[in-house]
């Protein structure tokens, strides 16, 4: 049932739609709102509540109260009455069983009601213990709202918007509208965002103000940023100046049967008639302040106003709405009884101020106007219209009477009695029977509920709204999806300049870092094999690269590492682990000098950036005269390992690869496959080994050439998982894997590397404390009989507890053993102790090796 | 969003786009015994109020530099980029704040 | 089941102080309320006043989201929580209050092989110790979380998981209410909105503390103060190891039950949770940078969406309905700061990181017990104050976090 045409209504009654609900056609105007459309069509029960199932019919209109939450399209907790109704939508009802008109639940409010008052599951179902899950589940299952696919997949493209102005207005109120204009006419560039509500936005576009709506600021967050969500894009806004119009929003008044399907706020009238064209009802009664425009609106609307109440000039003692099956049947007013189908009610306005009080506004509690206002704005923060408190609201309106259960917190179905029972029970401050009684913790966020809460409050406790006070403003102010806060949720990934090769080949790909790295090309004893038997290829290009250059360059690495860098000479490297002022191993890599003033620093794949700003730090503390650029972008590597690497590498330059005129440890730089190339002839993997580190865009050409001119060699290229057994074989380490956060390099079973009589470096002090304390535990390696492989991260067990753990281990097809590397307890470290590790729950007896399983007296790595 | 800094080079920048690197903590000058040692490395005055402490525009500059900040209200009164020219910057150690007071309530 | 028909006070009306107590705990929060009621209870030292600056259960103790494990790293540390998780299971019945706890079963998910070798330690360690904990495949987490997005077409599919039964969720709340009921019953008394101003020495030693209401004598005092640790003990000259930062969370409106397991990525940052109302709970990491401003962040609600809808594609459509944020005390190890001090008769629960609420049970016993006995337990010897003038960490970091 429409009324003819409203002047200023919303609907375009040439532009019919229909959507579902609850798979029935209902017929909508472009314009309407699920709420309005199915309120033309006679709908009047819109929701069941959260604890009760107490049928609940439209209230606000205004997307502020929790009573027309629907499910739309799959998404739970649709507001309705603000939501556009679109063609073809699929809606329906949310926590019913059976339907909104008749819900199963509601047995709950009819028969429960007394047995499940505030708190009730605190004292309740206890005893005996093993029934609270049986329990628990019938609780869980009551609760509850909307539903989500539980096997849904994202479905909607969201966007993020970057976006700044001089002077951002939020809400489209009467203040806002000429805060906007004001500024405008001064010159300003003005943004208005409005939630969609207001019909008076025409023609601000030609002043030059750009208003977006509909959309909902979600808060106002630390730093002035305002994120609007605007459908599918989120608009995060910066702005000089915020003027905040919000507005005010029409206050419930309490009273039994003050929820009952016909109770309707002010506001939520206006709408419904002159909007969407709609009799909200056939006869009303009106208590409120300010009634004439409600009557006026009654009147437009054709409903006979049969009684009212002129809050302003008498308020009622007595206020009692009786119903029918949940709807408003009569309403009896200091013992006056008017039949009727409509309630309007409302005990005045209260300011919209939870965007100023999380801008970190103050907020007083008016006594002249019975409100709780914004005082103290923050810089840059302004208030406009009603927002600044310029509304009222009838004081301390609870008319006392008997009998039906009076809510305060439709959201969580909270009555009077409840908040009344908390207080009783000790509950005595806002904040802890806020958290026991659960009122404003629904939907509404208080929007409704949290005057009337606070007036009650003052009431029973004998105090007054102002030393009540408010509770925190937690953001968001308007509910906001997951899926528009993600955005389109990209997870940052790095490739390498080789990544496309590594695909070709079918490489098996896994995370190291944010790295995508090589685990294998399918068969990684098969690689191990040919870099010990032949010659093999590793895409190393993850190292992190650093040039350190300077007068004091090598100075500053000598007070960096607890290693000794002033005899390292020009075309010589040295292995280095870097330790915290603390001692604790924190990377390793390798040091090449390239010439007197400049070193070539690698760090291991996921350090490389927590390197750059170590070094960078100790530089601005230091400042010494270095200069540091990392260019782990810039440039690629490749490990070429295997007996035949130097025959390989012979045939790709004009360099002396003899092994006099290359040596263990020498770096050189030439050109390899005609690219400029800085070579490292190091062995991370125990083989014969140079490192190739060349410019990423000549990777793939690099790469290419090993392999063509490696075949007749045997060259294989060979991934993460091959180079880790490899590497185990030689007792060499993963900082990260087989350290952790307290690992030194003493106990880890490299003392050879820190140089105490350094007059300092960083961790010297705290190295020399742990070297006279003695290891808790040591690094040491160990081989296990028979087959089985322990996981990583399996204990070494002594007595029955844990006492060590492996942080390596692999089955070595070289060595045909088992072999790992463990943190074991001091008295178990040496060569040939015997420990037990629990694998598969069961103990394995396994042996200590101080010295690698391969090739110990490094002949291979320096032949 | 958070609060905003200064970087000395690149001017107002969102919190996120930098790295925090603590207050600033003296390092002792000669060897400290192991108490000492424990205090430098570990204890911090950890002040509510204003706290003198390092940054670095990791999403920047990747410069580090040093930045006044009320820890209670989380008000950048200062940055710069200059710090001492001695080897111990740090020994001018954290600023005493203004008022020790415990903070109030979370205002969120 | 009569007791619902009755109201009766859960403590007694706030009195005026006393001039002098045995025992003065600062911090009405499930610490401080727990080391009350123990010391009533299994020592029946009832001198004590619990000195709450806020309302009880204002600080970590109602911000945190509710998560009781014990499938922790070190041994020391698996020990101590599984103890806390004993406790907790007959807390409801003991405190006669039911605290809603509701062992769902906590999964941590690895995503990379990095993540499985620390998921696998923890499963050794904590079988070794007793406690039900075991790494799980992608079947078995299908059968224990249908609704996880464990295909492979995610930037980082999940490769198993560290299942621990025992974990759940509890109601933070009804802990204090609960731990605050029965130590007021014990005689205890609480005093909510008494800010702790000084703590008075002589020669060494505690002697009373004052604050906001006047001065008390006491022997002991007990700060239970987490996040506002520091400037507890700067009051008894205790320097402390200890940063402030700030952890969010938020919570959707309420749905039908959805999820019925915990899920913690730490690659994604994230953990979810859904609690008995229908909320689904989500919290991330701590802040990196200190602070005692407890403002809640945009940023944080952006990535934590992002990265829950990489576990959960499904929630898109579900609405944040309220964020929030705590502060907690970081010490260098992540393992707590339990016990005496350098201050005769000033004790300390601090340190916590995010894992405070987890241990109050444990942490009230061992207290009370030190109190009383004036000997540390052994379960919290290694987490005592001196362990960082002695470099005796406690890590509960797999690896140092600059190398991670």
């Amino acid at each position: 049932m429409r009324l003819p045409a409203q002047p200023g209504e919303r609907l375009d009654r040439t532009r019919p739609l229909t959507f579902t609900f609850e798979g029935a056609t209902v017929e909508a105007f472009e314009g309407d709102t699920i709420a309005s459309a199915l309120y033309a069509g006679g709908r009047r029960v819109f929701s069941r509540s959260f604890k009760y199932h107490r049928p609940r019919g439209l209230l606000c209109c205004t997307g502020s109260c929790p009573n027309c939450l629907m499910q739309v399209d799959g998404a739970p907790g649709i507001r309705a009455c603000i939501e556009p109704a679109r063609a073809g939508a699929v809606v329906r009802a949310q926590n019913v069983l059976g339907s909104l008109d008749r819900d199963a639940l509601a047995v709950i409010g009819k028969i429960g009601g007394p047995f499940t008052p505030v708190g009730f599951y605190y004292r309740t179902m206890i005893r005996p213990r093993w029934a609270w899950p049986y329990y628990e589940k019938v609780l869980r299952n009551l609760a509850g709202l909307g539903r989500v696919d539980r096997h849904g997949r994202r479905t909607r493209r969201f966007d993020t918007e970057h976006r700044r102005t001089q002077v951002l207005v939020i809400g489209g109120s009467e203040g806002g509208v000429t805060a906007a204009r004001a500024a405008a006419a001064a010159g300003e560039q003005v943004v208005l965002v409005d939630e969609g509500l207001s019909l008076e936005l025409g023609g601000l576009d030609e002043l030059g103000i750009e208003v977006v709506a509909p959309a909902r600021a979600i808060g106002i967050y630390e730093g002035g940023l305002v994120p609007v969500d605007a459908g599918n894009v989120l608009l995060r806004f910066r702005a000089e100046r915020i003027v905040v119009a919000t507005g005010s929003l029409d206050q419930p008044l309490v009273f039994p049967g003050n929820d009952l399907v016909g109770v309707m706020l002010p506001n939520g009238i206006r709408r419904l008639v002159r909007e969407w064209a709609l009799r909200p009802g056939e006869r009303a009664v009106v208590i409120a302040p300010a009634v004439e425009p409600i009557v006026d609106d009654l009147r437009a609307a054709g409903t006979e106003v049969a009684r009212v109440f002129d809050l302003n000039e008498r308020p009622p003692k007595e206020i009692v709405a009786r119903g029918r099956k949940g709807r408003l049947a009569s309403v009896r007013v200091d013992g006056e009884t008017v039949a009727c189908d409509l309630l309007v009610m409302s005990s005045g306005r209260q300011p919209a101020y939870s965007l100023l009080a999380q801008a970190g506004a103050r907020i007083e509690y008016d006594a002249a106007t019975g409100i709780f206002v914004p005082r103290d704005l923050p810089a840059n923060v302004e208030a406009a219209g009603s927002v600044a408190g310029t509304s009222h609201a009838v004081p301390n309106l609870f008319p006392a009477s008997a009998g039906k259960r009076r809510f305060v917190c439709l959201c969580e179905d909270v009555t009077t009695k409840d908040v009344r029972r908390a207080i009783a029970e000790g509950f005595d401050s806002l904040e802890l029977a806020k958290r026991y009684t659960t009122v404003t913790m629904g939907p509404c966020q208080g929007r409704l509920c949290h005057l009337a809460s606070v007036r009650l409050y003052a009431r029973e406790t004998g105090s007054d709204e102002a030393a009540i006070g408010t509770t925190t403003a937690r953001p968001p102010w308007s509910p906001v999806t997951l899926g528009l806060l993600a955005g389109r949720g990209h997870e940052p990934v790095k490739h390498t300049s080789l990544h496309r090769r590594h695909e070709e080949l079918g490489a098996r790909m896994m995370w190291a870092g944010a790295w995508r790295r090589v685990h294998s090309y399918g068969d990684p004893a098969e690689e191990t094999r040919a870099v010990h038997r032949a010659v093999g290829v590793i895409d190393v290009s993850t190292l992190g690269k650093l040039v350190v250059s300077g007068p004091d360059a090598v100075a500053f690495l000598e007070r960096l590492y607890p290693n000794r860098f002033v005899d390292l000479k020009p075309g010589r490297i040295r292995y280095g682990v870097l330790g915290t002022d603390a001692g604790r191993i924190m990377d390793d890599g390798t040091i090449g000098r390239l010439s007197e003033q400049q070193l070539y620093v690698t760090t291991t794949s996921t350090g490389a950036e927590a390197v750059l700003e170590w070094f960078e730090w100790w530089n601005a503390v230091w400042r010494m005269d270095v200069e540091i650029v990392d260019v782990t972008g810039a440039l690629a590597a490749v490990n070429v390992a295997g007996p035949n690497a130097r025959e390989l590498l012979g045939r790709l330059t004009e360099l002396d690869v003899s092994p006099d005129g290359f040596r263990y440890l020498d770096l050189k730089e030439a050109p390899v496959a005609g690219t400029p190339c800085l070579l490292l002839r190091i062995g991370f993997v125990g083989e014969l080994g140079y490192e190739i580190h060349c410019p990423s865009p000549l990777a793939e050409h690099l790469w290419d050439t090993l392999l063509e001119r490696g075949a007749d060699l045997g060259v294989r290229p060979f991934g993460l998982e091959a180079q880790r057994i490899l590497r185990l074989e030689k007792q060499h380490i993963i900082v990260g894997q087989d350290t952790d956060s307290e690992s030194n390099a003493i106990d880890a079973g490299m003392p050879w590397i820190v140089k105490l009589d350094k007059e300092d470096f960083v961790g010297k002090w705290a190295l020399e404390h742990l070297q006279e304390r003695g290891p808790r535990e040591r690094l040491v390696g160990f081989e296990l009989d028979g087959a089985a492989v322990p996981a990583e991260g399996s204990q070494v067990v002594v007595a029955g507890r844990p006492a060590g753990r492996v942080t390596s281990a692999r089955w070595s097809d070289e060595l045909q053993r088992s072999i790992g590397l463990a943190w074991v307890p001091p008295a178990l470290a040496e060569e040939g102790s015997r420990l037990e590790i629990r694998l598969n729950g069961s103990l394995q007896p396994a042996v200590v090796r101080a010295r690698p399983f391969f090739d110990p007296e490094g002949t291979r790595l320096r032949s | 969003m958070s609060f905003r800094l200064s970087c000395p080079s690149c001017g107002p920048r969102d919190v996120n786009e930098f790295a925090y690197g603590g207050e600033l903590a003296a390092r002792p000058q000669e060897r400290p015994d192991v108490r000492e040692l424990g205090s430098y490395l570990y204890f911090r005055a950890n002040v509510a109020g204003v706290q003198r402490e390092w940054w670095f525009h990791r999403l920047g500059c990747e410069l580090w530099f040093q930045a006044e900040r009320d820890t209670r209200t989380n008000e950048v009164l200062r940055t710069d980029a200059c710090v001492s020219e001695t080897q111990a910057p740090l020994a001018d150690g954290p600023v005493e704040p203004a008022d020790a007071a415990i903070p109030p309530e979370p205002a969120v | 089941m009569k007791d619902i028909f009755r109201t009766r006070r859960m403590w007694r009306p706030r009195g005026e102080l006393k001039r002098r107590y045995d025992v003065v705990v600062v911090g009405g929060g499930a610490h401080g309320l727990a080391t009350a009621y123990y010391l009533a209870r299994n020592h029946g030292i009832t001198d004590v006043a619990v000195l709450e600056k806020s309302y009880i259960g204002s600080g970590a103790a109602g911000r945190n989201t509710t998560i009781i494990r014990s499938n922790y790293r070190t041994p020391e540390g698996a020990a101590f929580y599984q103890q806390s998780v004993e406790l907790y299971k007959g807390l409801s019945r003991e405190l006669d209050f039911n605290l809603l706890f509701s062992q769902l079963g906590h999964l941590t998910l690895a995503h990379s092989d990095r993540a499985l070798i620390t998921a696998t330690e923890r499963a050794e360690v904590n079988q070794l110790l007793g406690i039900e904990s075991r790494l799980v495949g992608l079947d078995e987490i299908a059968k224990l979380c249908p609704e996880l997005d464990l295909s492979t077409e995610v930037t980082w599919p999940v490769l198993g998981a560290l299942y621990h039964p025992p974990g759940g969720i509890i109601r933070h709340d009804a802990v204090v209410w609960g731990l605050a009921r029965s130590a007021d019953r014990r005689g205890v008394e609480i005093h909510p909105y008494t800010e702790v101003t000084g703590i008075e020495r002589a020669n060494g030693r505690v002697t009373g503390v004052r604050t906001n209401r006047g001065e008390i004598a006491c022997d002991a005092v007990v700060s239970a103060t987490a996040g506002w640790s520091t400037l507890v003990a700067d009051l008894a000259g205790v320097p402390l190891p200890i940063t402030t930062h700030i952890l969010q969370a938020f919570v959707t409106e309420p749905l039908k039950p959805f999820l019925d397991v915990i899920i913690v990525s730490s690659q994604m940052h994230v953990y979810v949770s859904q609690t008995d109302r229908g909320e689904i709970l989500i919290g991330a990491e701590i802040e990196p940078y200190t602070t005692y401003r407890g403002t809640s962040t945009f940023p944080f609600l952006e990535y934590s969406a992002r990265h829950v809808l990489e576990l959960f594609p499904q929630l898109e459509s579900a609405r944040v309905l309220r964020q929030w944020t705590g502060l907690c005390d970081i010490s260098p190890d992540f393992s707590p700061i339990l016990g005496v001090t350098e201050v005769a008769g000033f004790l300390v629960s601090a340190g916590w990181g995010t894992y405070g609420f987890k241990a109050a049970p444990i942490v009230g016993t061992t207290l009370a017990e030190l109190v009383a006995t004036k000997r540390t337990p052994a379960l919290i010897a290694p987490f005592a104050l001196e362990r960082f003038s002695t470099d005796t960490l406690v890590s509960e970091l797999a690896a140092a976090a600059v190398s991670h």
